[in-house]
């Protein structure tokens, strides 16, 4: 096995040490670090995010490979910014007003920057301008939207108003998600893509980014 | 009269008894229990004690279930075991024995009741409603009863009534659980040859949502961050103004809530386990969809609630059921394969809360489940029809994650560590018992407590009902809830943390 699959497996199968570890080695063989984070933890975490999708994985695992991948992620994130690398896409995430559920909007975030986007965690109970000025501030091309709760879910549609208020609508995607949600509802509310689950919203952002 | 002198972990009692009686009977009737997941049939071996004195000769069943060796040194099956005059028992520390509340059965305290001749105790849940008719002067369990909130069938979870509610069908969701009230509690006044207008007081516990719709309060601050409930209770009204016409003269006591997770249905939990007059750390969790979690540390009680999902109540369960009869409601590993009881010795219908724990546990045992949760098969079956499934396990991963960590957090909060807390009151509608060394197997309690928990059956029941029976307990309680702290989970990063490492089966 080489030292990429190395990092790939051990990052599937949550061993953070084990990550951090074989990142360093890589760095000190001296591979560029852009090879380092697509072979290696981005490799790792699609494997991750299929396996999500498909229901052989549950939430901890997810959790503990992202922990992983952050914790190989940390060491070779100055040497892309040294070597002038750039994310795939930059996005805002968060949960909407009124609502304190994290776990999804956090596996969501994971997945992303699984496919190398640069995620901005706006935390929960977010309100709408604080996602537009967010969006406005970091030239973020989507805006992802959390909700578990039927009575918050309508917030989103808030979102949707003060992008269009601030006249930036035309140039972020807004993705929904959360436990209630339907497509219908994304439709209704004029946002631009339901996910059913993290995985999937990654593939999505990577859909919105490369069109 | 004979004398039975019961030995655990250092500390001895010794209760009589009269005549003959079974060991786990007499037991029971003393307020313990030794679990007994076969029925007490002597075919799963899981009430071993150490047992000397007057006692029967052990039967064919204890000689296939025991070693020779075992039986030589005392070992017997305590749901074989006859006694037959003096003798000592003692049980391991480590057991599955429990002190569980009976029916009916109170701790000691002064009796000053609330006005009237009998009085009504409830407790409104959000899948079930469970009352207690009592007799005030004789200070006697009466009878008691349990029924389905028919508010399930607007929505089976707390936010879905609240949004209801929201919609304008307060009224309705009102007008459902008081009907079921009184319904419920006609056919008890009609089992006890009483009528409804001899009932003075009544105490009605649950959690905040419950009180709220109870009372056709609008649930706005309940929907929503900061979730501040704008009403905690500790209120007194009467049947005619909920709408209960043939209670309408009834003085109905409300308990105080300590906010809009953590309602009067704990407060009562509290009261009942006595944890607060302790001088140690004590904890109380209530193993519910919305996983309350109250500890005792330091002469003051702190809070919180974590969103466990209503597993461990059967639901988001392929088979999952209530404690109803058919449940299945215990299950281990006999032969290598799964033995499992139902509740009632029904057919089996589904699984219950207890039944969930200990089907986990058996199948890690297994080893048809491995560390992290994933099965090899699509489905282990428990009976020929019932069993547990992939997405299963992942919602009974979500679940005691939840409460674990939500314990974790709690004593990091306080600056203690598990193993600090004397003893672990458990309360919840998972069924007649659960495993405490299952519910430590699958990491739902933390192993420091092995052995320190004490299962209260429907402690928010018994806490309501020993208002009625001393009306300073109201108060007593009041203060105790304004004076909780309560410590937030959602956004916290300790509970996140705690969570992702709880999940896993190790």
């Amino acid at each position: 096995m080489n030292l990429f699959e190395e990092i790939s497996e051990n990052l599937q199968k949550g061993n953070a040490r084990g990550v951090k570890d074989l990142v360093q080695q890589a760095i000190d063989e001296r591979r560029p670090a852009k090879e380092i984070l697509d072979e290696g933890l981005l490799s790792g975490m699609s494997i991750i995010g299929e396996k999500f999708k498909n229901n052989e994985i549950f939430v901890p695992e997810v959790l503990v490979a992202a922990r992983a991948m952050n914790m190989g992620a940390a060491l070779l994130k100055p040497l892309l910014k040294e070597a002038g690398v750039k994310a795939c896409g930059k996005a805002c995430i968060g949960t909407v007003k009124g609502d304190l559920h994290d776990i999804g909007k956090n596996l969501v975030k994971m997945m992303m920057e699984g496919k190398g986007f640069e995620v901005i965690d706006l935390g929960t109970d977010v309100a709408p301008e604080t996602f537009v000025e967010t969006a406005a501030k970091e030239n973020c091309q989507i805006i992802c939207l959390s909700a578990l709760l039927t009575t918050t879910m309508s917030g989103m549609e808030d979102v949707v108003k003060a992008a269009e208020a601030a006249g930036i609508r035309d140039k972020v995607k807004i993705m929904v998600g959360g436990a209630p949600l339907t497509d219908a509802f994304c439709r209704k509310i004029g946002a631009d893509a339901y996910a059913p689950d993290a995985a999937s919203a990654a593939d999505k952002a990577v859909e919105f980014c490369s069109a | 009269m004979s004398t039975l002198r019961i030995k655990r972990g250092g500390k001895e009692i010794s209760v009589a008894f009269d005549g003959a009686g079974l060991l786990t009977q007499v037991l029971r009737e003393h307020g313990m229990m030794i679990a007994t997941p076969c029925g007490g049939k002597g075919v799963c071996g899981k009430c071993r004690v150490r047992a000397e004195g007057a006692l029967s000769a052990p039967t064919a069943r204890e000689r296939a279930c025991l070693s020779p060796e075992e039986i030589a040194g005392g070992t017997r099956l305590a749901c074989q075991t006859v006694l037959q005059g003096d003798a000592v028992v003692s049980v391991p520390d480590a057991s599955d024995f429990m002190n569980i509340q009976l029916e009916g059965t109170l701790p000691e305290f002064p009796h000053h009741p609330m006005k009237g001749r009998y009085g009504l105790a409830a407790d409104i849940g959000t899948t079930t409603l469970a009352l207690r008719l009592v007799d005030l002067k004789r200070r006697a369990l009466l009878k008691a009863a349990a029924a389905v909130n028919p508010q399930n069938g607007v929505a089976a979870d707390v936010i879905g009534r609240i949004e209801a509610a929201l919609n304008g069908e307060g009224k309705m969701l009102q007008a459902l659980v008081t009907r079921e009230i009184e319904n419920t509690l006609q056919s008890l006044c009609a089992d006890c040859g009483i009528s409804s207008g001899e009932i003075g007081p009544a105490v009605m516990a649950g959690n905040t949502t419950m009180l709220y719709l109870l009372t056709g309060r609008d649930p706005t601050t309940l929907s929503r961050a900061p979730f501040a409930a704008d009403c905690l209770f500790h209120l007194r009204t009467d049947g005619g103004a909920l709408g209960m016409r043939s209670v309408a003269g009834v003085n109905i006591c409300l308990p105080a809530c300590v906010g809009a997770f953590v309602g009067a249905d704990i407060v009562c939990g509290v009261l009942a386990s006595g944890m607060c007059k302790r001088k140690d750390t004590a904890m109380l969790v209530d193993l519910g969809t919305n996983g309350e979690i109250a500890l005792w540390h330091g002469g003051t009680l702190y809070c919180c609630a974590t969103a466990a999902g209503p597993a461990f109540e059967g639901a988001n369960i392929r088979h999952g059921a209530g404690s109803v009869p058919g449940a299945i409601d215990s299950v281990w590993v006999q032969g290598g394969r799964l033995a499992y009881t139902t509740m009632g010795g029904r057919k089996p219908v589904g699984i219950c809360g207890s039944g969930l724990i200990d089907a986990t546990a058996a199948m890690l045992k297994l080893g048809l489940v491995d560390e992290t949760g994933l099965m090899e098969a699509d489905e282990v079956f428990i009976s020929d029809d019932i069993g547990l499934t992939q997405k299963d396990i992942r919602s009974i991963q979500l679940a005691k994650g939840a409460i674990a960590a939500g314990i974790k957090t709690i004593c990091g909060h306080v600056g203690i560590s598990a193993g600090q807390i004397e003893t672990l009151y458990i309360a919840g509608g998972f069924g007649s018992h659960i495993s405490v060394l299952n519910a430590v197997a699958i990491g739902l309690i933390p192993r420091e407590l092995t052995g320190r928990a004490a299962v209260l059956g429907n402690a928010s029941l018994t806490g309501a009902e020993m208002m009625l029976l001393n009306e300073s307990y109201v108060e007593s309680a009041a203060k105790l809830a304004h004076s909780a702290v309560s410590v937030p989970l959602g956004g916290s990063a300790a509970f996140a943390e705690h969570y992702m490492n709880s999940m896993m089966f190790d």
